[in-house]
């Protein structure tokens, strides 16, 4: 093809030879490496003057190096008189970021910085929570030993309250600081000369549980979609390519032309193909947010549908609810099925109650969870625990992105899925290796991302895509 | 005037707590509860605890870290995001050392300039004035479609030279021709000569061939660089000075980088002591290299603060230290 450079990120790189592959193309030479200072350094060896140019990079690994290293690149392309630049992120980064406010137990992906050894799937992720002023300073000592390999801010509170928050309370003693420890923080608050109360790198507020702080303003965590976009637009691209965005609506964040491709073609001929007696098995959607994406595919394969309901609230003081902390199922209706567990974070806060529950009917059914992105799996491993609990006989998952970040395939093995079935929009071959293929198996999406790209190069609709795959 | 009273926000962003916690000290304020946090599949996040609408808000945020710098950098410009969209009245960064301004012209065909595409991302996320301090080149501030204020380390450092060494014997030495014109005006300022050293560089990070113009014969040999990161500049040419007759080398740099094996080299290396300025953090290097010593600038970053909030001149502390 005239005119055509397909370069790839330092990402996936696999990703970005079999989409060239199916180009018939050779892929462009970009040599990316650190300074010794650790700064990205990108030198594009081919000429691109003139050229339709396509960078493919995975918002994966390190999301951020990654991304720097994609602007720079698309910069570098344009400083170099490319016609056009297309940036083609399989996972979007920074597209999924919780909404709410990162108080003790309410929903929110957990901090690198999580305790990772325990954890239950019945349990709500814990999420960073800094301590009070009293343990922040006793903090202030131990954090410079874990500076260089955990993010120094919440390294230590996270440590202690996901702790608290997974443990439960038989442990809080064990995570607590002890008395000599508080008592040295006493001394430490009240000496006169310090006017700094926080220190740098522990000044993430104290919030209750319903994401207030001491003064009252309520905490709040800053939404990145929009900035990612500008920053793609102002390093110069033209044009994005990307795969089944999160939130749709993140394509009105740019102002230039942004193809969201679906791997839901991909998804249905897999069920089609290798699942037997499709039609008997039950899409269950593991959260409220994926149902339109589930049911659009139970509608098209004429299988019935389920839904799981996820939902937090915090626990009315002294009145416990019939919902309350136990697995009691509702008897009022059959169909919906309540189990619960206390996520709190210790008995003198405001406990959240997590409650999942289960909408339709799965009894000796075969269930294929159908999600977008699993990240750190809680969801879909509490889904899967829920589904067998409820009588399916086996549990697919079947995930757009599978980005299994910490401790997720630990978590995913040891769970009630029987077999998870993801796409390459992520390197897979670590996990592949982990998992084995009885349990882990991938879909192909450079063939859809190649046609993609084959047909914007040469001005042809992709409409079609979107409905058949490739 | 304003139409309301408004106040300084100081927000720290991880790369550097201790340079955040002393300018804060200096100007009696407390860090703002701004903070960032990783998730764990690698992407950052802010969490705002407190009002910043309408106010004066001052982010510090230096480029380092051999491995996180660019966790640094999309760190700093979600936290500007997230004071942009929590109604901030004006946004400053506070950027002593300016990540990646090394890579700052074409220099080669399809080269990125970085520098440029930096400014670019730091003005899209939405700040409206930037600090830093002894730019690379000082062409970067052209990179900027708002105000940019380079400071400089040069009154601290004339300082140090005063304080620790005897004009009789004193030279200053450039150790490239890029830097002659900053140690011309050090020198001149002291009233002393100057020395300069010539390198022919074939790679980045790699010098080929050095010659020294300039009589260092029983000289103190002071060898002022705005940058020191690897420090194979340095170490030869603190060779070369030496060879060349001189009593000792010292060095005084801007930004102490001391990537990769650079305080192995230090402490190899003939150079007597080198003084760098706590532009980034340099904790651990100060214990395994002693060689270093370090002049704190956070009185300079914290009275450009202080003054630009007020509305006063900055070109003060081109020339002076504040007390």
């Amino acid at each position: 093809m005239r005119d055509l450079v397909v370069l790839g990120g330092s990402s996936h790189p696999q990703l970005t030879r079999t989409i060239c592959r199916n180009l018939t193309i050779e892929q462009g030479v970009v040599t990316s490496t650190k300074f010794s200072n650790g700064e990205t350094s990108i030198e594009v060896q081919d000429s691109v003057r003139e050229k339709d140019v396509f960078i493919v990079q995975s918002g994966c690994g390190d999301v951020n190096d990654n991304f720097i290293e994609l602007l720079i690149m698309i910069a570098a392309c344009k400083t170099a008189s490319a016609r056009r630049v297309t940036a083609v992120l399989p996972l979007f980064p920074y597209s999924r970021q919780p909404d709410v406010p990162h108080a003790a137990s309410l929903t929110g992906a957990p901090s690198l910085a999580t305790k990772k050894d325990h954890y239950t799937f019945d349990s709500a992720p814990g999420t960073p929570r800094p301590l009070s002023r009293n343990d922040t300073l006793t903090g202030i000592a131990s954090e410079n030993d874990s500076y260089p390999n955990a993010p120094p801010t919440l390294s230590l509170n996270t440590g202690a309250s996901n702790g608290l928050g997974l443990l439960g309370k038989a442990t809080i003693n064990n995570m607590r600081p002890t008395a000599i420890e508080r008592s040295q923080s006493a001394n430490r608050i009240f000496t006169p000369r310090s006017i700094v109360t926080n220190s740098a790198s522990t000044n993430i507020p104290t919030v209750d549980a319903y994401g207030k702080t001491e003064s009252g303003y309520k905490q709040w965590i800053a939404q990145n979609g929009t900035l990612i976009a500008n920053l793609l637009m102002t390093a110069g691209a033209d044009r994005l390519i990307t795969m089944d965005l999160h939130d749709p609506q993140f394509q009105g964040f740019f102002n230039i032309p942004v193809d969201n491709l679906y791997s839901r073609p991909l998804l249905k001929h897999y069920i089609l193909d290798y699942i037997p007696n499709y039609q008997e098995c039950v899409i269950v959607s593991p959260d409220s947010g994926g149902a339109k994406r589930a049911i659009a595919v139970a509608d098209s394969l004429g299988c019935s549908f389920a839904l799981i309901h996820k939902e937090r609230r915090a626990k009315v003081a002294k009145a416990p609810p019939s919902t309350n902390a136990t697995s009691t199922p509702m008897t009022t209706n059959p169909n919906a099925i309540l189990s619960s567990s206390v996520a709190g974070f210790n008995s003198a806060n405001p406990s959240m109650i997590a409650t999942t529950m289960l909408v339709g009917d799965v009894k000796d059914k075969v269930c294929v969870l159908i999600d977008d992105l699993v990240d750190t799996s809680y969801t879909i491993t509490r889904a899967a625990k829920l589904l067998k609990d409820q009588g399916a006989t086996y549990v697919y998952a079947l995930v757009t992105h599978g980005v299994f970040s910490g401790d997720a395939i630990n978590r995913v093995n040891k769970s009630a899925i029987d077999k998870v079935i993801t796409t390459n929009s992520v390197p897979q071959i670590e996990r592949m290796r982990l998992l084995g293929s009885d349990k882990f198996e991938v879909l192909d999406v450079s063939r859809i991302l190649a046609e993609s790209i084959r047909r914007i190069h040469n001005g042809e609709s992709v409409s079609m895509l979107f409905d058949h795959g490739w | 005037m304003p139409a309301t009273q408004n106040s300084i926000k100081l927000v720290a962003g991880k790369s550097h707590p201790q340079l955040c916690e002393s300018i804060s000290k200096k100007l009696g304020l407390s860090l703002a509860r701004v903070g960032a946090f990783q998730y764990t599949n690698k992407e950052t996040a802010v969490a705002v605890g407190e009002s910043v609408r309408d106010e004066d808000v001052y982010i510090i945020q230096t480029g380092c870290g051999e491995n996180n710098i660019n966790d640094f950098l999309m760190e700093l410009l979600i936290i500007i995001n997230a004071c942009r969209i929590a109604s901030a009245r004006r946004i400053t960064v506070v950027v002593p050392n300016f990540p990646y301004a090394r890579q700052d012209k074409k220099d080669k065909s399809r080269a990125p300039i970085t520098a440029k595409l930096i400014a670019n991302l730091l003005q899209t996320a939405g700040c409206n004035h930037v600090i830093t301090m002894d730019l690379h080149a000082s062409q970067i501030q052209g990179f900027f479609r708002v105000p940019v204020d380079n400071l400089y380390a040069e009154p601290s450092v004339l300082r140090y030279i005063q304080e620790h060494y005897s004009k009789k014997d004193l030279i200053i030495v450039s150790p490239d021709a890029g830097g002659a014109k900053r140690v011309a005006s050090i020198a001149d300022k002291l009233d002393v000569n100057f020395a300069l050293i010539h390198k022919e560089r074939q790679k980045a990070n790699e010098i080929s061939r050095m010659v020294l113009v300039g009589d260092v014969t029983n000289k103190v040999c002071v060898l002022i660089d705005d940058m020191a990161d690897t420090c194979g500049t340095l170490c030869k040419a603190a060779d070369i000075l030496m060879s060349n007759g001189a009593q000792k080398v010292i060095a005084m740099v801007t930004h102490g980088i001391f990537s990769s094996n650079a305080v192995e080299k230090l402490n190899k290396s003939k150079l007597d002591k080198i003084i760098c300025t706590n532009s980034m953090p340099l904790d651990d290097k100060v214990t395994e290299c002693p060689k270093l010593e370090v002049i704190d600038i956070s009185p300079t970053l914290a009275e450009a603060i202080r003054r630009l909030h007020n509305g006063e001149s900055v070109s003060y502390l081109f020339n002076n230290i504040p007390e």
